[in-house]
């Protein structure tokens, strides 16, 4: 018998976005009739600069190589194939720095295998967790996530236990849980990669976090811009009701848990979490003031435990590997590890999961290779559309919780946007109003109003015809937006502007 | 949200008759159902391309030229944001994040993602899939 040769073609956005499933479409091709070889659509790796990266099996070896620039249509036969992928210095992706120093606890699975092969998924401690979780009991879960220090992943880093103990308390019939997929902010996608890399870990998360608190039905509401994390989790929610992992009975206990996947429509403040719930519920994404709190008055007026994917999926590797897997990294707010998506104007962008506290510096030059385009960096955004602009002096920073609320930003869901020296930092302040103006939900009047006031005034200081008066005027509207908006969208979008006054001043100046 | 996104994918877009038959299975107003529609940026009244171009306008592709890209798109087919060509055949958007922001910038045409997005590769693109569809 020949030795079985498994070839590895991503199926994930960015790997399809640059070519990667018309190289399987070839490869399909040309495998036709040889039994030995099997292709599998694996997960990406994250290493996205890489993309589309293909990788062989063959005798124990793992080996890959980057067809970006490769071309395959004139490839006549399978043989031809394998003689110029092994001329193309094939290396294994674990062995690259990129990876190599990253510390993944949450995206461990990620680009291992087929993202929908539960079998693989078990045998990599899969389900582990949920095991683990109803042995122990629902206050015991609650205690072991405290325990871990987990922080919420979606933006605010709200203590996560603290939540599940929230709703755990309430008595009532019906709880909820909602699983915020709304990954809206511009530089992010680390709920994407799991969405659609280990989709059953998130499913696995959420079933732990729901058994905890006491409830029985789920919502994951997913923005329409993710059409492939749409499909990976229809069908992981599909094989796993088949395998009794969701439904009645879950692992034989008298567990009861669904999941409906609610897609959204374009909007991002319904990544804000009361506007998800009035989504969710059918109506326009207003935002509801609070109190109450979702995890008391929620969805549908009960009790509802909402967390990001990156939180939920962490449940599953805290409860699987014990809690010191998280807590032995980090302090304060910033505990475990913190999955950084590096992106924007960077020759090596990608997931970066790893401690909290690495620096800038590290983050762009020792992973990201610097600049795309090799011009000097200029300016890095971290945590959103919401996030503060950061000079190249102060590339030292320590990209921690803590820290970012001291320099008046927030590091939000990690998103790391790179800008080389062409940048007009008064465009940017622009964009951050004007972003605010066409993504307000238009409940309250400072944000609804004060953006389109705070594109009048940039829009007067990038057309050089601003007077002192209207500078003054933009600081009181920001104070304004801080202090009186319902909800973070108003609330911390003049934290890019003011951070661009702050550090770029000559910019912002006639 | 569900119907709406079920109707529309059926039909393209959301009209009138979508829009009374709507609210009558839901027992709820016709202004109800044009309330939630407005809201979200995917609902649309009326008849769009067969391929919506949305060209991503968030940071992360503003650092590597987004917006001349949208610039480049909007001369090349004379349309404006939000506008669908006299035939039908494509609407230009902006849309806000495809979560592809390590290859920048990107583009989505109708489901497909378009990474390291020049104009020539979205014409590329297009003109590949008409080849295809003028031969089915």
């Amino acid at each position: 018998m020949t030795d079985q040769i498994k070839i590895y073609i991503p199926k994930e956005t960015s790997a399809c976005s640059v070519g990667s499933d018309l190289i399987a479409e070839k490869i399909t091709d040309l495998t036709q009739g040889y039994n030995h070889i099997s292709i599998v659509r694996n997960g990406s790796w994250g290493a996205f600069w890489l993309e589309p990266f293909v990788e062989i099996e063959k005798d124990g070896n793992r080996t890959g190589v980057s067809y970006l620039n490769k071309e395959t249509s004139h490839l006549s036969s399978i043989e031809e194939f394998f003689d110029d992928f092994y001329n193309s210095q094939p290396f294994n992706i674990q062995d690259i720095a990129f990876i190599k120093r990253q510390t993944r606890l949450v995206f461990s699975r990620i680009g291992l295998y087929d993202p929908l092969d539960l079998n693989q998924y078990r045998n990599s401690h899969g389900y582990k967790g949920l095991e683990k979780s109803f042995e122990i009991g629902q206050q015991q879960t609650i205690d072991e996530i405290k325990k871990s220090g987990l922080n919420g992943r979606g933006g605010a880093a709200f203590p996560t236990a603290i939540k599940m103990q929230t709703v755990f308390d309430q008595e009532s019939a019906i709880k909820y849980i909602a699983c915020n997929a709304d990954e809206g902010d511009g530089g992010t996608f680390s709920d994407r990669l799991i969405m659609e890399c280990d989709p059953f870990s998130l499913i696995e998360g959420m079933t732990i976090a729901a058994y905890s608190v006491g409830a029985n039905h789920g919502y994951i509401y997913l923005r329409s811009e993710y059409p492939l994390a749409k499909y990976f989790l229809t069908e992981a929610i599909k094989i796993l009701k088949t395998k009794n992992l969701l439904g009645k009975n879950i692992l034989g206990t008298n567990f009861t848990f669904d999941i409906e996947l609610r897609i959204g429509a374009g909007s991002y403040v319904c990544g804000e979490e009361t506007a998800m719930m009035e989504s969710i519920e059918g109506k326009r994404g207003l935002v509801r003031s609070k109190p109450p709190l979702p995890a008391i008055k929620g969805l549908f007026n009960q009790p509802t435990l909402i967390n990001n994917v990156i939180t939920l999926a962490s449940l599953s590797s805290i409860l699987s590997f014990g809690t010191e897997i998280f807590s032995q990294y980090g302090s304060g707010k910033s505990i475990g590890t913190m999955p950084y998506q590096l992106c924007g104007n960077i020759k090596h962008g990608g997931l970066i999961e790893i401690p909290f506290g690495i620096t800038l510096d590290e983050m762009i030059y020792d992973f990201g290779a610097g600049t795309f385009n090799d011009k000097p960096v200029h300016a890095v955004q971290i945590g959103g559309p919401l996030g503060i602009y950061l000079p190249a002096n102060l590339l030292n920073t320590p990209l921690t919780v803590e820290t970012l609320i001291n320099l008046k930003g927030s590091l939000g869901h990690g998103g790391v946007i790179v800008f080389d020296d062409s940048t007009n930092m008064a465009l940017q302040a622009k964009f951050a109003m004007d972003f605010c103006q066409k993504e307000s939900c238009g409940k309250c009047t400072p944000c609804r109003i004060g953006s389109v006031r705070g594109v009048e005034l940039i829009d007067k200081i990038y057309n050089k015809t601003a007077v002192n008066a209207d500078r003054i005027l933009l600081e009181e509207l920001c104070e304004t937006l801080e202090t009186t908006s319902l909800c973070a969208m108003g609330g911390m979008t003049p934290n890019p502007v003011r951070s661009i006054i702050k550090y770029f001043p000559n910019e912002m100046m006639n | 949200m569900p119907a709406l996104h079920a109707v529309q994918k059926e039909l393209g877009h959301l009209d009138n008759e979508c829009i009374k038959t709507l609210a009558k299975s839901f027992n709820i107003s016709n202004a109800e159902v044009i309330d939630v529609i407005t809201y979200y940026d995917d609902f649309r009244l009326e008849k769009e391309g067969q391929y919506i171009i949305k060209v991503c306008q968030a940071e992360a592709c503003q650092s590597l030229g987004c917006r001349t890209l949208l610039d480049t798109l909007k001369s090349h087919f004379e349309l404006d944001i939000g506008q669908t060509s006299n035939d039908h055949s494509v609407t230009l958007k902006e849309v806000f994040c495809l979560g592809n922001c390590a290859l920048s910038p990107s583009v989505m045409i109708n489901e497909d993602v378009i990474g390291r997005a020049s104009s020539e590769k979205i014409l590329a693109y297009l003109s590949e899939k008409q080849n295809i569809s003028h031969n089915d």
